[in-house]
């Protein structure tokens, strides 16, 4: 195992208000609900934020699906080899760069170095070498044409194609009949949950037939459950974990900056057509943390009243649940920033931060993130 | 080896937290959940705790004698839950071809049901004993998991604390003496139905006791993917007159006082 870095978890607070919308429905078609502190949320499950999130990496990652981060896939891989199978490093380099050698990798400057960066997993190398380690002893007394002939036929690239390497770094992957190409992920993601109480909203609609101009009435009548919400959204990244996913320290860093930014920005499409709730997130924190995961739900517990200004209500509470949780178990976090839109001037603002530091762009968010992030440490 | 003779520390944990799906006997497309959490749930909060691995040895664990008490019981929530690939693709079976390959379905299935059960707006207080020093470790890896925790499902997130404390003395006595940490809303709701503020509330709880009157069937052998193993575990329900961290004003009198709608929850 891989481990470069101690146990650090990056804690991620979002605030996002929409408009009335049905992000997530249920069998009846209406967004979906929880009771928490005795009344009525809006809900967004985490499985469909989830979805958001991954359809989000896919949209500005066009190439995600097969190339990114290391040019060292051979170097990964005969390593692994060597590993595994007892041999020299030579012999293990010699069988890796064949068994490649069908997926027609344009090779880079560097020996052993591919000319582009290609993003794979651990348990998918493993899974290559899973091919062809049983008979290892014989391929080592094969000459270069026949080793090639012989691997030529291996499903290697099927293998190395299966799943979305970083997506499946960080969401996991369960594959009942190979659980040698299962990943735990590296990611949690709670239900999204609105901080005050909802009430389900009915819109009555008639539609109206263009063409039928002889009689009045509607074409058509029906209904259609919505709501509208300040979401509490919290995610937590183990850092820790995603190294080992993917076993390559620098592609892990890269990753956290990718879901942040994916997870903050994405939004899900239930009835995007309908309600156009494209909306972006009143606030965004990112704590880092050396030592456990922690969700400010506590904060909505009491839900926040109406009344006053939800989402700057919100913001204040999360701040100061965060302070309070930190004074309290004396567990300060290694890195906290926020990226904010409030009233710079309101008290709400002060208090977010007091508990989060200065209000930065989402961009400056991003990179004070990735620079704090405890630098890869190389464990023999 | 009678627990009662050997020195014992416990563990209290608090396990709460908007969502919570504690499962015992969920297979394929209905998860249901527990009214209050499996031991298997709690073992595996600390196999995760500890850092580890599916299929690692469970006993020392597994071995804790466990408590737990229903500090707030919450109320079920069914999610209906469809999965399906956001590129279009069609979804796999779970057989392999030759190669070792996950096939597509065939006639090819875009879209998969489930229905998840869920607890909401509950509190546990879930109490382990056992040896002094290994009971610490636990507490110790509680505040510094390897894997992030759960309660249950991985999307259910406790909030904080979940380590209330770790005490020497008897599983029962110290759930018995830990404060009720039933939230906000559910204390008004206690406090109208007793007609002002109660020192005291009774409270359900369940405990592994070998000359138990039930027997449950979550006792963890193994979470190996391929060949997950639960055994059964007696127990005995009770309930545990627990302080409510408020001082009595007058409640006492006003308890007695008829109240039909106090079974509503009004």
């Amino acid at each position: 195992m891989i481990v470069t870095s101690a146990r650090t978890y990056i804690d991620l607070h979002v605030l996002h208000t929409v408009p009335p919308a049905n992000l997530n429905r249920d069998d009846n078609g209406d967004p979906k609900e929880a009771f928490f502190g005795g009344v009525r949320r809006s809900r967004v499950s985490s499985q469909a934020w989830k979805r958001a999130t991954r359809a989000f990496f896919a949209e500005h990652n066009p190439d995600g699906d097969r190339a990114m981060r290391t040019k060292k896939i051979a170097e990964q891989l005969t390593r692994r080899l060597a590993e595994r199978a007892s041999l020299d490093t030579e012999t293990a380099a010699r069988i890796a760069t064949s068994a490649l050698q069908p997926l027609d990798i344009k090779p880079g400057k560097k020996a052993g170095e591919t000319a582009y960066l290609l993003f794979f997993g651990h348990a998918q190398l493993d899974a290559v070498i899973d091919l062809f380690v049983d008979d290892v002893a014989e391929l080592c007394e094969l000459g270069d044409e026949d080793l090639a002939a012989r691997l030529k036929d291996l499903p290697v690239q099927q293998t190395l194609n299966q799943g979305h390497p970083l997506d499946v770094g960080l969401f996991g992957r369960m594959v009942a009949d190979i659980p040698a190409l299962n990943v735990d992920a590296a990611t949690q993601v709670a239900h999204a949950l609105s901080t005050h109480a909802v009430e389900l909203e009915m819109d009555y609609y008639t539609a109206v037939d263009d063409k039928q101009v002889d009689s009045t009435g509607a074409g058509m009548i029906g209904t259609v459950g919505f709501n509208s919400a300040t979401f509490y959204r919290y995610a937590t990244v183990g850092l820790h974990q995603l190294e080992t996913n993917l076993a390559d320290p620098a592609a892990a860093r890269d990753g956290i900056r990718l879901f942040t930014e994916a997870f903050a920005r994405s939004m899900p499409t239930g009835k995007e057509n309908a309600f156009a709730h494209h909306t972006r997130p009143t606030l965004v924190a990112a704590v880092i943390r050396g030592d456990q995961p922690v969700s400010l739900v506590s904060a909505f517990e009491k839900p926040v009243a109406s009344t006053s200004g939800i989402a700057a209500t919100s913001a204040r509470r999360l701040a100061e649940e965060h302070s309070r949780s930190v004074a309290q178990w004396g567990d300060n976090p290694l890195f906290t920033g926020v990226c904010h839109t409030l009233d710079p001037d309101s008290p709400e603002a002060g208090k977010v931060g007091e508990a989060f530091g200065d209000n930065r762009t989402f961009a400056e968010l991003l990179d004070a993130v990735q620079a704090h992030l405890p630098a890869v440490q190389e464990v023999a | 080896m009678s627990p009662e003779t050997s020195p014992q520390s416990v563990l209290l944990l608090r396990l709460a937290g908007p969502m919570q799906s504690w499962g015992d006997r969920s297979s394929f497309n209905r998860r249901e959940t527990r009214p209050e959490p499996t031991k298997s749930g709690l073992v595996g909060l600390l196999a995760a705790a500890l850092g580890r691995p599916r299929g690692a040895d469970l006993t020392d664990l597994a071995g804790l004698r466990c408590g737990v008490r229903v500090d707030q019981p919450g109320t079920v929530l069914r999610d209906y839950h469809t999965a399906s690939d956001y590129r279009g693709v069609p979804l796999l079976q779970a057989g392999v071809s030759a190669k070792g390959v996950q096939k597509p379905t065939s006639p090819a299935k875009p879209t998969h049901v489930t229905h998840r059960f869920y607890l909401q707006d509950a509190v546990f207080v879930a109490s382990l004993a056992g040896d002094p020093e290994f009971v610490a470790s636990l507490a110790d890896a509680v505040r510094r998991p390897a894997f992030p925790l759960a309660l249950g499902r991985r999307s259910c997130t406790p909030t904080q604390p979940l380590v209330l404390d770790v005490r020497p003395g008897a599983l029962e006595a110290e759930l018995t003496s830990e404060p009720w940490h039933a939230a906000r809303h559910a204390r008004q709701v206690y406090r109208r139905r007793q007609g002002g503020t109660v020192a005291e509330v009774d409270l359900p709880a369940t405990f592994d006791d070998e000359d138990g009157t039930d027997v449950v069937n979550d006792l963890p052998l193994s979470f190996n993917v391929r060949d997950r193993r639960y055994s059964t575990r007696r127990v005995r329900h009770t309930w545990l007159t627990v302080p409510t961290g408020e001082t009595t004003v007058g409640g006492a009198a006003a308890a007695s006082s008829h109240d039909p709608f106090a079974l509503l929850g009004w």
